[in-house]
Order: C-alpha cells, then structure tokens, then sequence
C-alpha cells in the first residue's frame, strides 16, 4: 500500500438521533460533517428523524416523526418504535454504505437501533459528556453487546472522552467538533447589534428555558454590569419560553431595557451577531461536553467571557483564548464582563490569541481526522455495512405479528 | 409431576443453554475477527509510516545525521514489519534466528523498535524552525505532510486495536466462556505497545499549513 494512493470515494450512511424538527448542536454537527464529505467527493446518506413536512437537505432521509423525551437533563426529540426500526432496515439495505457513522449510539433513538440492525465497519461519535444515568445502567448490559460490533470510537472532547472511559469503559480518540472558521471570520458586522465604547454589546446564543445554559445567570449579572457601565446591552438569541416579560418581572422595568430579545435567528444572523458584538457570553452551569458556539464566537473575532467548566476551559486554552469566570456565579460574572469589557487591550490579546486556536477546530482539519478513521474501519474489511443476523430474527417476528393484525 | 412436563422443562432449559452458548460464541467470534483485522490494520499502519520515514530519510531533505539515524531507525522497523510472519513459516524461513516462543518475544520488541523510530524522528524534528525550512522545500513539505497523516494512522489504528483487544479479553473472561471453552484455540489477543506520542512540531494531523498549526491533538 503506498502511502501516496489516491483516496477512493466512500459511501458513508451517518445516522443523526435527535430531530432536525427542532436543530440543535448535534444535528448541526451532522449536516456540516455531511456536507464536508460530500464536497471531497464522497456519497453521503444521512437517516434523521423528521417530519415529513420538515424541509430537510436532499441528501438526508427523514426516519419518521420524533416525540419529546426527557433524557440527560433536557428534553429531546428522538424517535423509537418497530416502525422505525423497519424504516432504519430499509435505508441500510438501500445505502451499501462503506461505512457507517452513527452518533451517539447509546442515545435511546435512531444511533442505537442503527447499530442494533447493522454490522460491518462502524464508526460511532460520542457526544455528551453525560452523568451516568440510571435507565442507561440497567439497559447497559443489553446494549454493550451493540457497543462491541463499533470498530472506532470518537469522542467530541477529551471531557467526551473521560466520560466514555468511566462509564463505559474503553477508549476513543478525539476529534473535535468542527466549524467553518473562515465563515465566521469573515462575517459583516451587523451596525445593530455593533457595539461602541459606550454602549457596549454583549451577546447570548442558546435555548432560553433550559436552566443548564446559563441564561439566569446572566440576567441576574444584567443590573451589576449596568451600575457600573450603564449603556451595555445584552443581545439574547436562541428559541424558547423566557422573553421580555418574564425578565421585566426578575429584573424591574429600567434593568430588563438592557436586554433585548432577538428570537430564533439564521446562521448568517448568527455569524453576524457574532462578529459585531464586543463580549459573547457562555454561561453554561452544565452538561457541556464542547462548546462549540464558543468557537464559533472565538472565529468571528468576539470575546468570549464563559464559565470556567472542563470542556470550556479546555477551549478556551485555560483562560488565554477567552476569559473564565467561576461557574454559576452571577458576582463573578458581573465583574468579570466589567473588567473585560474596560479593557480593549485584553479584549484584543485574548481574540489574537483565539484566532490561533480555532484553526484546529476548522472543518479542513476535523474531515481529514474523520476520514482517516473511515479509512482505518474500512481498510479491513471487504464487505460493506450489512445487516446483523442477530437483530433478524426480531424483527421477522414483528412482521409477523403486524401482518396477522392486518389481517385480522 | 408427570413424565411429559419434566420433558417440556429440561427441553426448554436446554434449549435455553444452547441459545445461550451460541450467543456468547458468536460473539466471541465476532470479537477475535475484530482483533484479527484491527491488527492487520495497524500493522500496515506502522509499515506505512516507516516507509515514509525511510523515503524522508534517503530525500536528502535532513541534515546528514539525521537522515543516518531515521533511515537506521526506519529499517529497523521496516525489516521486523516484514519478517512478523506466523511462527511455522518463520521456522521455515531461518530456523537460527527464533528464538524459543518466537512471536510473542518478536511482537515486543516491535513496539519497542516502532518506539525508537518515533523518539529518533521527534529528535529529528526538534526545533520548529528546521520544521519549517523542511515545509519550505515542496518534496520536503510533501513528505511531511505524509508523514504526520502516517503518525496520525498509528496512532487511530493502535487505539482501536488496543480497544478491540481490551473487549475481547474482557469477553473471554467470563467463568461460562472459560468453563466451556467457546474461545477454543484462538490465542489470547495481546495488545500493542508503543510511544506513539505527537511530535510537538509537525503539526496538527490535516492542517494545511504548517504556521500557528504546533498544538499537539489532545
């Protein structure tokens, strides 16, 4: 084998477990990787769970309708059942796939049922760095002859990482999360949402009603950074229950005119939010195992002011490409968006240094560590993804059943 | 109780025996492939970073010392990548030189071989600068380039390999597994060691260019 061998194109089947009803950090992930494939030339089927209504990419197959489940703390669409399962038989028969990549496949949803039907090279990619949770020991010894048929295991982080190692045992590599760098350097500042000495702008992305990332923490540093500079604004986006009124409710009517509510907003939105803003804030109390949005404020030039958790440290180069402050505490937060944003030279020290640090996480560099682990799944084997013997029987036996309910 | 239940029962609790020795030896089976070709992997893995290694070292691209020692270091593991063959056929091919227990006392030193060629190259790559005089040269970027998706493989291959290794070993250790020996002749899967570790200036794995790229992957 010559180590100069032209890549030959692979078909890849990547199955996504949560709903791209509702689009979130892992679905993101998905359809990125998915369109990075596909621009060096590879096949890409993706199995997502849909709506049949839901406008997805051409190259996606909607796996049926998903349901909210609460799982790991927050609540998520997956989608389960004998129907499903058919649905995921179908579209491994169909694909032939070189390879399979599943995503978390100890997810009770599409990932654990892919890799229940399929066998043959299979690359999983973990990534939660979740507590262990009780329902996931019991079904543990059930599914870890599953976790036995994957060939290569990725972790998104090194927190990814430890968590597999603990909980599960065994090891993975790490292959970070990826982000389009360059279109997020090279987004337009938006003169709305830019900030001036002044009135200087600080920015929130994430869903608004879920406690874990962090929005009460920073509304309850609002009035503390406001008695100090008085014409800072927090820009708040991202989907949920939480709006203005609620905010005027904790905050009183003068503080909540600081903070303004800018919804769901695009991607373009997005990359232009955050390349105007001066400070973006992550005040995530939990359940982070990446981070990526800080990323993708570190690539569009903003600061990024987080909380000091593993998986953010770790980003944020210990504290040299962003600055820390402690946890969950409002105090500290104040003081810390106070000093940071009095400081234009530590705000322009810390970004240089960010812009240094994001190349590892740009998509050109996270493809070539995927595919290289593609490669090593499929260098030995011969045979493309196929179906497990074992997973048959079962399912004969519900097709049984349902056709002597239909006839009945 | 009669004749005819006792029958149903000790039936179905056969059965239910059987079932069960053949779910544990499928996947005993399916566990010894997986360790068969995650090691065939890395083996090719490994040859193919010596021979990246060897052509770095004859490119003229280093100083002469080191193109000594790496070409020294890559042959090394060049020749004990090439000779691993099953232990009849090495009794076959010169019966002086195995020593008694042949392959097991071989696959040691190969990681320790494999560790050498990896320290000579970090030393070889020692200063950032000769780094990036070597990226410099086109044949010298190229080679470089090659050189750390190589590593890089290595690196993945033997991850996969040891993890493989570690389920089949915990799979083989179940007092049933044991008692009936469902793991019949196939040997007790070793995993492989060896310094694989980053060399701090070649650069993350992929990136294109060789400039801010000195961080390690972690």
């Amino acid at each position: 084998m010559s180590p100069r061998r032209a890549e030959r194109p692979l078909r890849v089947g990547i199955v996504c477990p949560y709903s791209y009803d509702v689009p979130g950090g892992v679905q993101f992930h998905v359809r990125d990787l998915a369109e990075a494939l596909i621009a060096r030339g590879h096949e890409v089927s993706v199995l997502v769970p849909a709506d049949d209504e839901t406008p997805i990419p051409e190259y996606m197959t909607a796996a049926g309708r998903a349901i909210p489940v609460r799982y790991n703390g927050a609540v998520a669409r997956m989608t389960f059942g004998p129907v499903t399962a058919a649905r995921v038989r179908k579209w491994l028969a169909a694909g032939e796939f070189d390879v399979l990549h599943l995503h978390e496949p100890v997810t009770p949803s599409l990932g654990m049922l892919a890799l229940w039907i399929a066998d043959g090279p299979i690359v999983a990619t973990f990534h939660t760095a979740l507590i262990r949770s009780r329902p996931l020991q019991m079904a543990y010894p059930l599914v870890r002859q599953s976790l036995e048929k994957i060939s290569a295991r990725i972790a998104v982080s090194e927190d990814a990482r430890r968590t597999l190692v603990e909980h599960m045992g065994g090891d993975a590599v790490v292959i970070p999360n990826g982000v389009y760098v360059d279109g997020f350097a090279q987004a337009q500042p938006d003169p709305r949402w830019t900030g001036s000495p002044e009135r200087p702008t600080i920015a929130f992305l994430g869903r608004l009603d879920e406690a874990r990332k962090g929005l009460p923490v920073l509304l309850e540093a609002v009035p503390r950074v406001l008695a100090e500079i008085p014409g800072a604004r927090f820009l708040v986006a991202g989907r949920g229950e939480t709006g203005p009124d609620e905010v005027r409710e904790l905050l009183g009517e003068e503080a909540a005119a600081a903070v303004e509510f800018l919804g769901g907003i695009s991607d373009d939105e997005k990359a232009s939010l955050l390349a105007s803003v001066d400070v973006y804030c992550g005040p995530q109390t939990g359940g982070e195992s990446f981070g990526i949005v800080l990323v993708e404020a570190m690539s569009a030039g903003a600061t990024v002011v987080a909380s000091d958790l593993g998986a953010f440290s770790r980003v944020l180069d210990d504290g040299e490409a962003g600055v820390l402050f402690r946890t969950g505490d409002s105090e500290d937060l104040a003081r810390t968006l106070v000093r940071v944003l009095r400081d234009p030279e530590l705000r322009a020290a810390v970004s240089a240094h960010a812009l240094e640090v994001v190349r590892q996480y740009d998509w050109a560099t996270v493809t070539d560590q995927v595919l290289a682990v593609y490669e090593m799944v499929v260098a030995g084997r011969r045979s493309p993804v196929g179906e497990d013997p074992s997973s048959v029987r079962g399912a004969r036996l519900l097709e049984l059943r349902r056709g002597r309910g239909e006839s009945r | 109780m009669r004749w005819s239940e006792i029958t149903v029962y000790v039936t179905i609790v056969v059965a239910l025996a059987l079932w069960w020795v053949w779910v544990a030896a499928s996947r005993l089976d399916r566990l010894h492939r997986k360790v068969g070709t995650s090691r065939a992997v890395l083996d090719a893995q490994l040859v193919r970073r010596a021979t990246v290694a060897a052509e770095l070292a004859t490119s003229g691209v280093l100083d002469p010392v080191s193109s000594v020692l790496v070409g020294e270091a890559a042959w090394a593991a060049l020749s004990t990548g090439t000779s691993e063959l099953p232990a009849d056929l090495l009794a076959l091919v010169g019966p002086d030189d195995v020593p008694v227990g042949g392959a097991a006392l071989l696959a040691v030193d190969r990681g320790s071989i494999e560790s050498e060629l990896s320290a000579t190259l970090r030393e070889a790559m020692d200063e950032p600068e000769e780094v990036a005089a070597l990226r410099a040269d086109p044949a010298g970027d190229e080679l470089v380039g090659l050189l750390a998706s190589s590593w890089y493989r290595v690196q993945l291959a033997r991850r996969f390999h040891n993890e493989a290794v570690a389920q089949t070993a915990r799979a083989r250790r179940g007092p049933l597994v044991r008692l009936l020996r469902l793991a019949g002749h196939a040997p007790e899967p070793s995993s492989f060691e060896m310094d694989d570790a980053w060399p701090e200036n070649l650069g993350r794995p992929g990136a294109r260019s060789g400039s801010a790229e000195t961080t390690p992957p972690r």
